[in-house]
């Protein structure tokens, strides 16, 4: 029943799109083992699960022989694709194998448990039965996926661990360590070291006692726009240094740019008058 | 820098025995032949020497922490030595030869102009 709502919106998408759907024909499987005298067979029911999962033991075989044909009428078609899968829900580990199919649709597979497939998947004796379910592909078909039966098969060797397992884990944080603060240096040694580069004010001052250089002419009308501007430009770099902007500065310097360049024009033209004329 | 910078009519060439006097009249003739502006000058050329060593050994034995603080004040005291330096060059009248197409006072606009856009960058580095 299951299989049938399954395998409605398939139909409707048949009708709708004129694919043809894919069926199996007499599915059945066998057990053969050394210890029981005859072989056990079974048909594969694809409408209902079977109650209890087949069972093999170490040295038991299982034998599964089906034919795919269309659901319409019931010809053989050979899939594309053909595949038997076994799944562990526990442990989400799966193995595909594939199966060949004649030109008929007919397939047979054999499963030796003395000398089992690489593509089992692996088992422990407390992981549940596997699921088996049968993949079909086809270009000119739907595709169909019908569950087969549970199997139980003998618990396989522990799955070696991958060498690169250990870089999936999480890793530890990153802890980083950064360059500790810079401190300043205690008050009293920066004290004395500003006093200490004062000190060659103390000596300029001396030396100009010394030197006593006379400006005769420093309020002169001429002269003192010039030194007052270069006093101005001064000023307005240190109001920059604790307050302005860029763009403020560079306008204001601009402007003062133009009226220093003319008062020092003016008063150097003088000064060179005065060395040139009277000297 | 050897040349033009020290105005020294007479150096007396002495032996190393009687080098204290040979000092002693360099500096006689120092004080005796430089005019007082230049003197001045030189004041002021000692006075960023001395400046800039003192900041220097602030770096040095303590600590260079604001170091673009480090950085503003050694440059201004070594880019004001040098401006102020090529000034007293060529305001030296004995140097008057060499710097012909320069005036005295185009030396002075040229040191004044230069000044002011070395304070402008110390500044702008001193943070």
């Amino acid at each position: 029943m299951t299989w049938l709502l399954k395998s409605l919106p398939l139909l409707v998408l048949a009708a709708a799109v004129q694919a043809s759907v894919l069926t199996l024909q007499s599915p059945r499987y066998t057990i053969t083992s050394p210890t029981a005298t005859h072989p056990r067979s079974e048909p594969v029911s694809l409408v209902e699960k079977p109650a209890t999962p087949v069972v093999l033991g170490p040295a038991d075989t299982l034998k599964l022989s089906f034919q795919v044909v269309e659901k319409d009428d019931g010809k053989g078609v050979q899939p594309h694709q053909t595949f038997l899968r076994f799944y562990d829900e526990s442990t989400g580990e799966e193995g595909i194998q594939p199966i060949r199919v004649t030109s008929g649709g007919k397939a047979k597979f054999e499963l030796n448990m003395a000398r089992p497939p690489a593509s089992l998947p692996p088992t422990s004796p407390t992981s549940p039965p596997l699921k088996v379910s049968l993949l079909l592909g086809s270009f000119a078909h739907s595709p169909a996926k019908f569950d087969l039966f549970e199997l139980s098969i003998p618990a396989s060797q522990p799955v070696a661990q991958h060498p690169d397992e250990a870089s999936f884990h999480l890793l530890p944080e990153i802890q980083h360590t950064f360059r500790p603060e810079q401190k300043l240096p205690p008050r009293p040694v920066s004290a004395f070291f500003a006093a200490l580069v004062l000190t060659p004010w103390v000596v300029l001052i001396g030396l100009c006692a010394t030197i006593q250089p006379t400006v005769p002419h420093l309020f002169s009308p001429r002269i003192l726009p010039f030194t007052t501007l270069l006093g101005a430009f001064e000023a307005l770099l240190l109001w920059y240094w604790v307050d302005l902007k860029i763009g403020q500065v560079l306008m204001y310097g601009g402007v003062l740019a133009v009226l220093t360049a003319t008062a020092g024009k003016q008063a150097l033209g003088t000064t060179g008058a005065w060395r040139t004329g009277s000297k | 820098m050897a040349g033009p910078k020290t105005s020294t009519a007479a150096t007396s060439k002495s032996s190393p025995a009687a080098s204290p006097s040979a000092v002693q009249s360099l500096w006689q003739a120092y004080t005796d032949t430089t005019p007082s502006r230049l003197k001045l000058i030189d004041a002021f050329l000692v006075f960023l020497m001395l400046s800039g060593v003192m900041q220097f050994v602030y770096c040095i034995l303590v600590t260079n922490f604001p170091f673009n603080a480090f950085l503003a004040g050694f440059g201004s005291c070594v880019g004001q030595f040098v401006l102020t330096a090529s000034l007293r060059m060529q305001v030296n009248p004995e140097n008057k030869v060499e710097f012909k197409e320069v005036s005295p006072e185009r030396a002075f606009a040229d040191f004044a102009l230069g000044s002011i856009v070395l304070h402008f960058f110390v500044f702008n580095f001193l943070g």
